[in-house]
């Protein structure tokens, strides 16, 4: 369970979140939701650490790790995929998904739920990250995420600028991850439509603030073409 | 020819072992580290000390500055680097700090020479290396006659440079190196502790220059301020073969060693100096980046 208490960031002097409050129980998926530039993307580098500075508590099963370093808090079982995938683009496949292994306790090796999923990227492990289409980076980056072994994963809008093909494939991956692995998963999502489906809470995001959050049953159409309609 | 080549070589070794660590550390951590010259010259006075106070030869003052050197990398990482990451132009300037204080260090010899006290190979002066025998006559092999100490120097820096590409390609040390120059945040969200790795890179970096002074010294007169003149030539050596590229750091100090050491056997030293610097002026020109770069910083 990953629990946020008033958590204050900022960059630089600006403050990006306001007393943001959440918890994500174990083995659900919490989806983060609300326009462009109200703070989304912050919440998740929060929670890694990626940000300047921050207040408040993070706890991750009741330990507080929001003093840690960020490669602490990757150790202690957080992994991110992050927005634009950020793959390394002249490691192999392979060498990319096996920086996820540093954080995880014993040897580096790629998780066996990934041939499962991405079988494209076992069959080129020795490939460079660089050539891949977005769709495959996108696998590349949530097999990196696999590699750290982690409790939660945060996946920052997963299905951002990919080919429609693959975005049906990627969704139901995440879907996946979370029934059948039990991962904990934060998910940052444009489509209500996919969030609906995938995740059993939210928390909406407006101006760095938590202005709703609960199970996902009570998201109403109401809340969302007020906090999300452009 | 033959040896004008062979010295222009043993030129570019030494240039390729200070341009190495330069290219690490500034390619994985971002830091222009000014003190780099005075990391050489710390290497080239440990060689002299340990001759001096020790009576270790050549061979025994290699491991002993690649250490020293070492060591006092980790130092200035330790109390002036970490503090000023992602600064770039204070790092600048706080590092030709520590190389002031570094020279001003030897000088006064530990400050020791306000109270009198005089140590052998320290102070202001010119210091030499005394080089085994054995490595300095000349032997014909085939008609071509070969300088040992030159060899020497070609050998000690093509191990070094092997090594280097082992450590960096071939361990899992080097992979959290070359995540970190790659995006150093997603390398942190991986696991990768940043700040460990990047302080044993600066060690090593350190190191290196360290073992180029002591090279240095076998054929050079060393004193306080010899860092300086090298730092320079390692940073153009950087420029050209293009950051974090360990292919470029060597190309380049081959390519800028030999002409270098052509030019200042068929004219003269001050001729050859503005001939690197014309050619480094035109690759820059042509590519910006340098020979060899990736997409990153």
């Amino acid at each position: 369970m990953l629990t946020l208490s008033k958590v204050d960031s900022f960059y630089g002097r600006s403050q990006a979140l306001h007393g943001v409050s959440a918890a994500a129980r174990d083995g659900t998926i919490m989806a983060v939701l609300g326009r462009n530039g109200v703070g989304k993307t912050t919440l998740l580098r929060t929670i890694l650490g990626l940000t300047d500075r921050s207040q408040g508590a993070i706890a991750l099963d009741g330990e507080e790790i929001g003093g840690l370093a960020t490669h602490a808090r990757a150790r202690a079982g957080i992994a991110y995929v992050p927005q634009g995938r950020m793959i390394i683009p002249d490691f192999t496949i392979r060498e990319n998904i096996l920086m996820g292994g540093f954080a995880a306790g014993g040897a580096r090796r790629i998780p066996e739920i990934v041939p499962v999923l991405f079988p494209y990227l076992m069959e080129n492990l020795d490939r460079p990250g660089g050539v891949l289409s977005g769709g495959q980076q996108q696998q590349l980056a949530i097999a990196r995420a696999l590699a750290c072994e982690p409790k939660v994963l945060l996946m920052d809008e997963p299905t951002e600028g990919i080919q429609p093909n693959i975005v049906e494939q990627i969704e139901n991956s995440i879907i996946r991850l979370n029934t059948e692995l039990g991962l904990t998963i934060l998910l940052v999502e444009q489509n209500v439509g996919f969030a609906r489906r995938a995740a059993q809470d939210f928390v909406m995001l407006e101006n760095g603030r938590s202005v709703a959050s609960g199970p996902i049953d009570t998201l109403t159409d109401d809340t969302v073409a007020k906090h999300m309609a452009i | 020819m033959s040896d004008i080549i062979f010295i222009g070589l043993s030129l570019s070794s030494i240039l390729l072992l200070i341009a190495l660590g330069l290219s690490i550390t500034y390619g994985a951590m971002g830091v222009i580290n000014m003190a780099h010259g005075e990391l050489v010259m710390i290497g080239a006075y440990t060689a002299v000390l340990a001759g001096l106070h020790l009576n270790l030869n050549l061979f025994f003052a290699l491991p002993l500055a690649f250490v020293t050197s070492g060591l006092a990398g980790l130092v200035i990482e330790r109390l002036v680097i970490r503090r000023l990451y992602g600064r770039i132009i204070d790092t600048l300037l706080a590092t030709w700090g520590v190389a002031i204080l570094l020279q001003q260090l030897v000088r006064l010899e530990f400050g020791l020479s306000f109270l009198g006290i005089h140590v052998e190979g320290l102070g202001p002066g010119l210091q030499n290396m005394t080089v085994p025998g054995f490595l300095t006559q000349p032997f014909d092999i085939a008609g071509i006659t070969i300088q040992p100490y030159r060899s020497f120097i070609i050998v000690v820096t093509l191990a070094l440079t092997a090594l280097t590409w082992w450590l960096m390609y071939r361990t899992p040390t080097g992979v959290q190196v070359r995540a970190i120059m790659r995006n150093p945040q997603i390398a942190a969200a991986c696991g990768i502790d940043v700040r460990r790795v990047s302080a044993l890179t600066f060690a090593y970096g350190s190191g290196l220059a360290g073992v180029a002074g002591v090279l240095l010294a076998g054929f050079k007169t060393v004193m306080p301020e010899m860092g300086a003149a090298v730092v320079i030539d390692g940073f153009l050596v950087v420029v050209v073969g293009g950051v974090g590229s360990l292919l470029g750091t060597l190309l380049s100090a081959a390519v800028l060693g030999q002409i270098n050491g052509v030019f200042a056997i068929l004219t003269n030293d001050i001729l050859a100096r503005a001939v690197v610097f014309g050619v480094v002026i035109a690759l820059i020109l042509w590519r910006p980046r340098g020979l060899f770069s990736f997409k990153s910083r």
